[in-house]
């Protein structure tokens, strides 16, 4: 029976590799993909806290609303990866640097 | 008072079903009745549908604030309807009304129905993050209000920069989302609460012996981290100035205010509320340092100072100099925040101090988008350049703008003077017997004298340097009067502040637990509608309600 510590170290694993793919790489939409890991490893904390907590439905509640988020947040995105792609024929984040100061 | 009857709550919440209703007639107006005809014309006719509704949002907001005594919390704290809340409520839809005023008859693009669509649900998200005291709906709120400033920013979807300001904004919005979230998720793991006013009942004596303190403080630093991007403090504020540059000026506009105001509402209830028992101390560096946010806070505080003011000196555009001031300002407001909790209950004067603040730097703020809108949309382009020589080409704007930067370089007859004067008054007050907050402070008023540098080198452009190109720039009439209307506003604010403040300070010293409740409420029996037998406890002072 895994304990708490056992989901929050994943969590904390999944949240750093995340973060490491959105620093490291150049391509927008990895870059993306790596914040929405982010995202879900702050899901596997809620759930797990829900679970080991006395019972109260707030913490897969607050999941369920911060998956619909995550969700929206990653149609945002794509929709602007594809409006910059138009203009620089590029998704790279290198590419992507006309504002400057 | 807890507020679980339905009637009742729909009827607190009638502001915002009426601006959701309003976002939503705006893009079934769009697409059922002016889908033939020429942009101009949408244009005019949304906006000024969009108009109308705001003010009456305005108005709504306006008759609740003077009707309202108590405050009143539902669902433990995910809408709390109080007068300090409504009266940043009233200040963000007045915000919104200016923003839609200052982009009036320049479509960005031929979706016009969506740009004031997505400013409404904007401004939804920015009223529902005031009026939140819990962690879920704070999150939401701010999503809300993120998602929607995203897309805003891209919206002239022909122009580079805005479509580049807008990923920017996006990669470095999302990194805050995610910051944010797992922070929270935190909070909630180790207090086993959402709401603000239950964690701050968890933290409290015997029972802290039971919370992790070090998943605590995590979740604490990374939601400071979360936050942090969303106020635009340094170091996580890289998005600013990218953002500010590309987006449409309106819509930079209300990023800078309108999002701002929500985003340190939303920090300050969520510290004092929520975290007061984990404030630490930031006094006297290093003897009497504690660790605890204020001590974040403070570092965070003093890097969005210096990174802001000396970055500012650099740039050549007036949108990327007002992102460098935004985050320099952020620094300002932390420092009072910082000062909030020092020396281990709240100090009276410093909420107040931010308040007021915060509206004096949205509303100078959006009064210098203004004027850079008017400029840039006739001078072509917002760089330095553009304004040489302005005072001769358009005095009233260049007067106007005179104006706007002295108040933020703090200047003395200007509001922003005694914005910064409270602001940095209630920080000394905080710890009075050792003035532990000192060295904050007057490293706060060292970088406002730097920023004194930028703000003038931007005025002597327009004032001092001849003019390339002699013709004049004017802007319509109703951009003028807006305009001016602000700028008189910063100039009584600055001749009156006390009247300002006071109300600020009433509000706060009112009897039903706003800002400074450590304990959760005590239950108290439920009340419907309004009961006219109730007598509010004690009236506030200074704003006597007249029943409407």
């Amino acid at each position: 029976m895994p304990t708490l510590s056992d989901y929050l170290v994943l969590s904390a694993i999944l949240f750093s590799i995340g973060l490491a793919g959105a620093l490291t790489r150049r391509n927008t939409i990895i870059i993306l993909v790596g914040l929405e890991m982010m995202l879900n490893a702050a899901n596997i904390n809620l759930v797990a806290f829900w679970h080991f907590l006395p019972p109260s439905p707030t913490g897969q509640m607050f999941a369920l609303f911060a998956i619909a988020i995550a969700g929206a947040e990653a149609a945002t995105g794509l929709a602007l990866v594809i409006a910059v792609y138009r203009h620089y024929r590029s998704v790279n984040a290198e590419d992507i640097s006309n504002l400057k100061g | 008072m807890n507020s679980s009857n339905i009637l009742h709550v729909l009827n607190l919440l009638t502001p915002e079903i009426v601006l959701c209703g309003l976002a939503f007639g705006v893009l079934l107006l769009d697409i059922i009745f002016f889908r033939s005809d020429s942009v101009e014309h949408r244009h005019e006719q949304l906006g000024c549908s969009v108009i109308i509704g705001l003010v009456m949002v305005f108005f709504i907001y306006a008759l609740q604030y003077m009707d309202w005594q108590n405050t009143f919390v539902v669902g433990h704290g995910a809408f709390v309807a109080s007068r300090l809340n409504t009266l940043f409520k009233m200040a963000v839809v007045g915000l919104a009304l200016i923003t839609v005023v200052i982009g009036f008859k320049t479509p960005y693009s031929t979706h016009v129905g969506e740009y004031y669509g997505l400013m409404l649900f904007s401004v939804l998200g920015m009223v529902f993050l005031i009026s939140s005291e819990d962690l879920l709906m704070i999150f939401i709120a701010l999503e809300l209000i993120s998602l929607t400033l995203y897309v805003l920013t891209a919206f002239q979807k022909g122009a580079r920069r805005s479509v580049e300001g807008g990923l920017k904004y996006f990669i470095f919005g999302g990194f805050s989302a995610a910051f944010l979230l797992f922070g929270l998720s935190y909070i909630y793991g180790a207090t086993g609460h959402t709401s603000l006013r239950e964690i701050a009942g968890a933290l409290q004596g015997d029972q802290l012996a039971k919370v992790p303190m070090k998943m605590l403080g995590i979740g604490i630093l990374f939601t400071l981290v979360g936050l942090g991007f969303k106020i635009a403090a340094a170091p996580f504020h890289l998005w600013a100035p990218d953002a500010y540059e590309g987006a449409p000026t309106p819509v930079a506009a209300m990023i800078a205010t309108g999002s701002k105001i929500a985003s340190f509402v939303a920090l300050t209830k969520l510290l004092l509320i929520g975290l007061p028992a984990a404030a630490g101390s930031a006094l006297s560096w290093p003897t009497r340092w504690h660790s605890g946010w204020a001590g974040t806070v403070a570092i965070i505080a003093v890097l969005s100072m210096t990174i802001g003011n000396f970055a500012a000196i650099m740039q050549t555009n007036v949108k990327r100099l007002l992102a460098y001031s935004s985050v320099a300002h952020a620094g300002y407001i932390l420092v009072a925040i910082v000062a909030i909790q020092a020396s281990g209950v709240p100090a009276p004067s410093a909420a107040p101090a931010i308040y007021f603040y915060i509206i004096i730097y949205a509303l100078t703020n959006i009064g210098a988008f203004g004027v850079v809108n008017a400029i840039g949309s006739k001078a072509g382009g917002d760089d330095f350049e553009h304004f040489t020589g302005m005072a001769r080409r358009s005095p009233y704007l260049s007067l106007l703008m005179l104006i706007f930067m002295l108040s933020l370089a703090g200047i003395p007859p200007l509001a922003g003077f005694f914005g910064k004067f409270y602001l940095f008054a209630a920080a000394v007050q905080a710890d009075p017997k050792n003035l532990g907050l000192l060295w904050l402070v007057a490293y706060a008023i060292a970088m406002s004298a730097v920023s004194l540098y930028y703000y003038l080198k931007l005025t002597k452009q327009m004032y001092v340097l001849p003019a390339k190109d002699p013709r004049r720039v004017t802007s319509n009439p109703a951009m003028n009067t807006s305009l001016g209307l602000i700028g008189l506003m910063v100039l009584l604010m600055g001749v009156f502040p006390n009247k300002v403040v006071e109300r600020f300070e009433n509000l706060n010293a009112n009897p039903y637990p706003i800002w400074e409740a450590a304990v959760p409420p005590p239950p108290q029996p439920e009340i419907p509608v309004p009961a006219p037998a109730e007598k509010p406890a004690v009236p506030a002072p200074a704003a006597p309600a007249p029943k409407s």
